[in-house]
């Protein structure tokens, strides 16, 4: 029995009634990493001595009869941009890969870990967070467990396929536009995108300090509300964090969806799409009865805002770096941080603006609705090495413009989580459920219901 | 008035002196290419009309 194909409560009660010990999750979960990594190219490192030690301890406690933490013997992993102790940081990039090791885990990881989970590793990613496709020209690209021909997606591509392929339970990635999203999407995978300074990303390498977030890709709803229970709390290390107190989530998930208002964005979100992902949405609206289309004006110049705005402090974080050593960079990249750098400040301001803007305009409509349906991206995964995909009659670049439709959602901070449904053609694609800022509780009870109704699921692709 | 068309690989070849850049002749035509696509879509942006009391969003909160 592959322990990471259980649900994160069956595992701990099979814990708990002596059915498996921590050290057989662990050198089960190792073994399988080892075999079935090379196909889908998730980890760019697996700390094996770690997770062994971290059973070991959990083991002990089990012995000696101390209760068991929530999250015990769960396995995970996460992107490469986490600070994990002993490790360099990589962000993605070659240009880090001789950086010092980490001295402590980033706050996140130091939460699950305290939560009994067991880190198997970190994994592969756009070289910066900077695109949506992880193809890693240094690290390779990582595959599609649904067709190893096609892109995970991106950013956080190796924290979609590890768990897509059921290797771990859940694991850790970032969003900065939308790259929890986009590769829940095209991995089939549920994935959460908190509200913009919910969680902690203090030892989390930056990439746009405006826009960042971070949060739990999972197979689940279940799962991934235990995972962001896990993850919350204060961090006085985070000058972004909202103070907001903590709501735990995971018990709300069986409340019926009565009183819960959903409507479907419309216009530019139906127009930058194709039509398996319109056909996604009209299933999960006709499934949450959704009565109204909401429209959010000037949806589009949000997209540019949240992309000037990315491209103009990633830009600039790199800019020493682009000057001293561009060889070291990824080549499919380089160029476009280094425009990014030399974006006028009256652009980068007047982007600032527009997002107070858009907020005034978007947030009211809240007093109406409850949860927006909008699909996660355009179109399902593209072969690996494609360059562009015709949406709207438009040659749009992949590695750009994947994100166009989380883009204005994360821009505006708002919690979403993105559900999988199956296109005609049997490839995954993803919903966004999206709720007013810190009620990530209905998203999560509007994807539970999904879930259950069976119109969004997350089986684990067998690649064996 | 007729609109202007701003010269972008005249800025680009300013800006790489300013930063004291030293790149070859593909990486400035990759750079110019990227830059003239930020800067389509940065021209509606610019031209969108902001109330003149809105702020910018500073540290976000949601």
């Amino acid at each position: 029995m592959n322990p990471a194909l259980l649900s994160i409560s069956d595992l701990r009660k099979a814990l708990a009634a002596g059915e498996l010990s921590a050290g057989e999750v662990t050198e089960y979960s190792l073994a399988l990493i080892e075999r079935q990594n090379p196909a889908i190219n998730a980890w760019t490192q697996i700390t094996g001595q770690r997770m062994r030690e971290e059973a070991g301890r959990l083991d002990r406690q089990r012995r000696e009869g101390s209760p068991l933490p929530p999250l015990a013997a769960v396995p995970f992993a996460v992107k490469n941009l986490f600070d994990v102790a002993g490790f360099p940081t990589l962000a993605g990039a070659r240009l880090f890969q001789n950086r010092p090791a980490a001295q402590v885990d980033a706050w996140a990881v130091r939460q699950l870990s305290a939560s009994g989970a067991l880190l198997s590793g970190m994994l592969n990613m756009d070289a910066y967070a900077y695109g949506f496709t992880t193809e890693n020209s240094h690290f390779g690209a990582t595959r599609n467990p649904h067709d190893l021909s096609r892109i995970a997606g991106g950013s956080s591509g190796g924290s979609a396929a590890a768990v897509a392929a059921g290797l771990v339970n859940f694991s850790l990635g970032s969003d900065t536009n939308g790259s929890i999203r986009v590769p829940a999407s095209l991995c089939g995978i549920f994935g959460l995108k908190p509200t913009f300074g919910r969680l902690s990303r203090s030892g989390s390498h930056p990439f746009v300090g405006s826009l960042d977030h971070i949060g739990p890709l999972a197979r689940s709803t279940a799962d991934l509300a235990q995972v962001y229970d896990a993850l919350q709390g204060h961090d006085p290390a985070d000058g972004f964090q909202a103070s907001q107190p903590t709501q735990a989530v995971s018990a709300l998930l069986e409340q019926d969806l009565g009183g819960l208002r959903v409507g479907v964005l419309g216009g530019y979100f139906q127009q930058w799409c194709d039509d398996n992902a319109r056909a996604a949405v009209a299933q999960a609206a006709q499934a949450l009865n959704a009565s109204q289309e909401v429209t959010l004006a000037d949806a589009e110049l949000a997209r540019t805002s949240a992309f000037i705005i990315s491209a103009s402090e990633g830009g600039n974080a790199y800019l020493p770096a682009l000057r001293s050593s561009p060889q070291s960079f990824e080549p499919l990249s380089r160029e476009r941080l280094l425009a990014g750098a030399m974006i006028p400040a009256a652009w980068y301001v007047q982007a600032q603006r527009m997002r107070r803007h858009f907020q005034q305009q978007v947030l009211p409509l809240f007093a109406g609705v409850d949860v927006l349906i909008a699909p996660a991206t355009p179109t399902s995964a593209t072969p690996i090495g494609q360059q562009s995909m015709r949406i709207n009659g438009v040659d749009l670049p992949i590695r750009a413009s994947m994100g166009m439709l989380a883009q204005p959602i994360s821009f505006l901070g708002l919690p979403v989580v993105s559900v999988p449904l199956r296109t005609a053609g049997g490839l995954p694609i993803g919903v966004q459920l999206i709720a007013a800022p810190f009620r990530e509780d209905a998203c999560l009870r509007a994807a539970a219901a999904l879930e259950r109704l069976g119109i969004a699921q997350a089986p684990a692709v067998n690649l064996e | 008035m007729p609109p202007i068309t701003p010269d972008w690989a005249a800025y680009v070849a300013q800006m790489e002196q300013v930063l004291a850049l030293e790149l070859d002749d593909a990486r400035r035509q990759e750079l110019l290419t990227q830059f003239s696509r930020i800067a389509a879509m940065a021209a509606p942006l610019m031209a969108f009309p902001l109330d003149d009391r809105l702020e910018v969003a500073g540290v976000y909160q949601a």
